[in-house]
């Protein structure tokens, strides 16, 4: 990773939502997203590929992270460049997120031998986004910040 | 905690024209999941865009380094949104003011209708200085 993508993007340009963990609201941030890539250009499929990934991120937040408390909130970052969008998402973090599930890749052999057919959320953000990182958030809680390019 | 308080949301965008379309949809979605009606929700995004524009224009001075925040909560009957902005222009209302079909008419000019049309659009509205600059406060009861 460069320098210049681990500064913190400006302040000016970003658009910050703060929204309760319950789950239903990740539309929201679904819907914002989608509007602010739309604008920038981005064709249909690609904002398509974006609604999918920031669900599963604010998803993730909501239930794992904050343990579904409403209280507490998901912050979700989107900020325009010339030739993407970078979408960052945060919880408050009861839960960290095991470093071996931000790795690992499910095998869908095993999937089918499992009830569960979850756990398919973070290789699903890294199959549809350009870039992914997961780190900790200044709250202390899980991040990711996806990067969306525009060609 | 009150039941109004944990299901807010806040949002906040620099003070940049064009900004204000992504808040409409980002609280119209909102609104949705609070259980407005679809033509409610037509009337809250054309006020809640003109509440943004006159924070952005007026309000911050179409300075990119000042931010406009948006803060929603539900009430026991009511959607309640607040627009604040940084506030460098002091907001001076003004008497006489032409109404719609006066400046529809030609009477005066075709700007200027965004607080009349914010006011005939919600349940509830009110313009008011705050601790850093202005608030508006929008209500649309469900």
């Amino acid at each position: 990773m460069s320098d210049e993508t681990s500064q913190p993007e400006r302040l000016e340009k970003v658009i910050e939502l703060r929204l309760p963990s319950k789950l239903g609201y990740e539309r929201v941030a679904m819907d914002t997203a989608s509007s602010l890539a739309r604008r920038m250009g981005f064709p249909d499929d690609r904002v398509d590929s974006l609604k999918t990934a920031i669900s599963e991120a604010v998803t993730n937040a909501i239930e794992h992270g904050n343990q579904q408390d409403a209280a507490m909130k998901v912050v979700v970052l989107l900020t325009a460049l010339e030739d993407g969008l970078i979408v960052s998402v945060a919880d408050q973090g009861r839960k960290p997120l095991a470093q071996v599930s931000t790795t690992n890749s499910p095998k869908i052999e095993e999937a089918f031998e499992r009830d569960d057919k979850g756990g398919w959320g973070i290789w699903l953000i890294r199959e549809l986004m350009d870039e992914v990182e997961f780190s900790t958030a200044p709250s202390g809680g899980n991040q990711v910040r996806m990067v969306i390019h525009l060609e | 905690m009150s039941t109004s308080l944990i299901y807010s949301m806040d949002l906040s965008f620099p003070s940049e024209l064009g900004y204000e379309v992504i808040a409409r949809d980002a609280v119209s979605a909102f609104a949705r999941r609070m259980g407005l009606s679809a033509e409610r929700i037509e009337d809250l995004k054309t006020a809640l865009s003109e509440a943004c524009i006159n924070a952005i224009e007026h309000g911050n001075s179409l300075r990119p380094d000042l931010r406009v925040t948006v803060h929603c909560h539900l009430e026991p009957d009511r959607l309640v949104i607040e627009v604040v902005d940084e506030g460098t222009a002091e907001f001076v209302v003004r008497d006489n003011l032409p109404t719609i079909s006066e400046k529809v008419a030609g009477l005066g000019p075709l700007r200027g209708m965004g607080l009349m049309l914010i006011s005939q659009l919600c349940d509830e509205s009110s313009f008011e200085p705050c601790a850093n600059g202005n608030r508006m406060r929008l209500a649309f009861s469900r």
